[in-house]
């Protein structure tokens, strides 16, 4: 079951990938990763992390995969890009993706992941908030800072001086 | 005045109906059940105590109800009959009917009309089938220039999102079809779904109208998600747990309403943003862009997408419900089962009727906690649902630029000061271990 899932699951995110990346259509390109990322979420389904999934849903999915569907949708792909169709670019493309593949694969194959146990019960998320506030605290308050520094350039970099609404009464 | 049949008469119809049944059974005897008997004859059938399982014997069992209530019982534990029926799609969709029925009905005392009040001879409430026949029987139009997979697809998607936002809402207690450990950030997770197929919806239909009103619906609905989460973190800190049926069941002394009303009134508020319902209808605003994302919807598809909606209607106020009032807590006000009935039988005179395998079913799966429950939920829902169809008759449509702001200035800050009292409650000790709970 498990394993026809993870097949099922493997067809659907790496399909979906090179969909994304081949599709002519920008708005079934964005389709397509949405169908990637569901992918992944099912990947922790499956792994057991149901936090990690239901987070990669609503984050990834629902906002990320908007964010991009929102802004394909406003943009006229005629004027911006240009279509470059280079064959060897492209194999080329593939056989690095390749080597990349082949080499983390024997990272992993020998870093030992062969002999964790599968058949643990699933980590409880009050753990990992416990985990967070006490081992972990100096890389979640780095996380706040990066988060907050991200939030206030994104607000700054929003703000424009220049425009000014008369027709606005409140 | 046309009519659409005009030669119709109820006793033709009652006795074309009849025509049909006779030449059924008819039909049935003489060909089917001859068939049934043939295959049956080359199937081995079981022995259950001591007995062949003959057809004779299978329509004895169907006609008795100490054998059929146990499977009537077994088959109500089922995942499909959750599904399907009770706390899932059926009795969402009755819930969502009604809910349509009585906001015209409403809509038209608030504003001095008669309302629905033909169809049906009472107070028109045959009108809601009336509408659906109509909308089945129409023609579906697609627009030419149209995106036509993701057109056809889109209100499948909207219904199905909607449903699966009601699998996650616990009724009564171990009565909820999806009992996820994470239920809440599942919720989340489900409500991120309806930007999605609503921008695509609007998108495909290649019109000026649903491209307008799906960038507004996108717009309100993303950012109104952020408060929406940012409102619901209190319930989550003073429970301690994301799991719908146990946040519901923490409620049985108080409601949470009562320690988190900043954080109610934040969720209500982004709860109307979320449904698109007035006053932040501006995706579908009647008076400006037609109807919005559904302008080019038509025939069932026009049906599913509102199908969807009124769903999602009552998931929202379901959700209300559990995480702020109480969900199925509440006063036992329905008495127990004279069992001595059940086990006994019920004397009239000389007679005595008596239904066996009753006592089981009464006991075990349809208990009075468990129809009490139910009706707490409904009576509380329902109350909910009221609470959001009345703005629709008293308030003007706002604008664009004040929802924005709204949402993102005011909700947001009002939901970290929810965020803050409920530290305070669990923090000072009134809530949580060693509190009141």
């Amino acid at each position: 079951m498990a394993d026809a899932a993870f097949l099922a699951l493997t067809v659907i995110t790496i399909g979906s990938a090179i969909a994304a990346l081949e599709m002519r259509s920008l708005i079934y390109g964005s389709i397509a990763l949405m169908g990637t990322l569901g992918g992944i979420a099912g990947f922790f389904f499956l792994l057991d992390a149901p936090f990690v999934a239901l987070f990669q849903l609503a984050v990834y999915v629902g906002s990320i995969a908007v964010l991009i569907l929102f802004t394909v949708m406003l943009v006229k792909r005629e004027l911006i890009f240009k279509m470059i169709e280079d064959r060897r670019r492209k194999f080329a493309g593939i056989g690095l993706m390749l080597i990349i593949m082949v080499s983390l694969g024997a990272v992993f194959l020998d870093s030992g992941i062969k002999t964790i146990t599968t058949d643990e019960l699933a980590v409880d998320f009050r753990d990992i908030g416990k985990n967070f506030v006490t081992y972990y605290w100096p890389a979640l308050i780095l996380m706040g800072l990066v988060l907050a520094g991200s939030v206030t350039g994104a607000l700054v970099l929003a703000r424009r001086e220049d425009v000014e609404d008369d027709q606005r009464t409140n | 005045m046309s009519v659409i049949a005009p030669d119709f008469k109820f006793s033709k119809f009652i006795q074309s109906l009849i025509s049909d049944v006779v030449w059924f059974v008819l039909i049935f005897s003489l060909i089917g059940f001859p068939i049934i008997m043939m295959v049956l004859f080359f199937i081995p059938m079981p022995v259950i105590d001591g007995e062949l399982l003959t057809p004779f014997l299978a329509f004895t069992y169907l006609a008795d109800p100490t054998r059929t209530l146990p499977i009537v019982q077994s088959f109500m534990m089922t995942d499909m009959f959750k599904i399907m029926a009770f706390p899932g799609f059926g009795f969402a969709a009755l819930l969502a009917a009604g809910t349509i029925f009585v906001e015209r009905k409403m809509l038209a005392k608030l504003q001095l009309r008669v309302g629905p009040f033909y169809c049906g001879k009472f107070e028109g409430i045959l009108q809601l089938m009336g509408d659906g026949l109509k909308l089945i029987s129409k023609e579906i139009i697609i627009p030419a220039k149209a995106d036509k997979p993701i057109f056809w697809a889109a209100p499948v998607l909207f219904v199905a999102s909607a449903a699966a936002f009601v699998a996650l809402i616990p009724v009564a207690p171990g009565w909820v079809v999806a009992d996820v450990d994470m239920g809440l950030l599942a919720v989340f997770a489900v409500i991120g779904f309806f930007p999605i197929v609503t921008i695509l919806s609007a998108w495909s239909a290649n019109s000026k109208f649903p491209f307008i009103g799906g960038i507004r619906a996108l717009f309100q609905m993303v950012s109104f998600e952020i408060p929406l989460i940012l409102s619901l973190l209190g319930v989550v800190m003073v429970t301690g747990t994301l799991n719908l049926s146990e946040i519901a069941a923490s409620q049985s002394s108080f409601p949470w309403i009562l320690f988190l009303p900043v954080g109610a009134i934040v969720f209500f508020i982004t709860m109307l943003a979320e449904l698109e319902r007035i006053p932040f209808d501006l995706p579908e605003a009647e008076s400006e862009i037609v109807a919005g994302w559904l302008t080019e919807l038509s025939g069932m598809m026009y049906g599913l997408v509102q199908l969807g909606t009124y769903l999602k209607l009552y998931a929202f106020a379901a959700l209300f419900v559990v995480l702020f009032l109480g969900g199925w807590n509440g006063p036992q006000i329905v008495p127990q089962f004279p069992m001595e009935i059940v086990t006994n039988g019920l004397e009239l005179g000389p007679v005595t009727a008596k239904i066996g395998g009753l006592e089981p079913l009464l006991t075990e799966l349809i208990t009075p906690e468990m129809i009490n429950g139910v009706l707490m939920f409904v009576l509380k829902t329902v109350g909910v649902i009221f609470f959001i169809l009345l703005p629709r008759g008293v308030f003007p449509r706002i604008r664009v630029d004040m929802l924005l702001n709204l949402g993102w200035h005011k909700l947001i800050g009002l939901a970290f000061v929810n965020i803050f009292i409920a530290l305070a409650l669990v923090y000072a000790g009134v809530l949580g271990p060693g509190g009141l709970q």
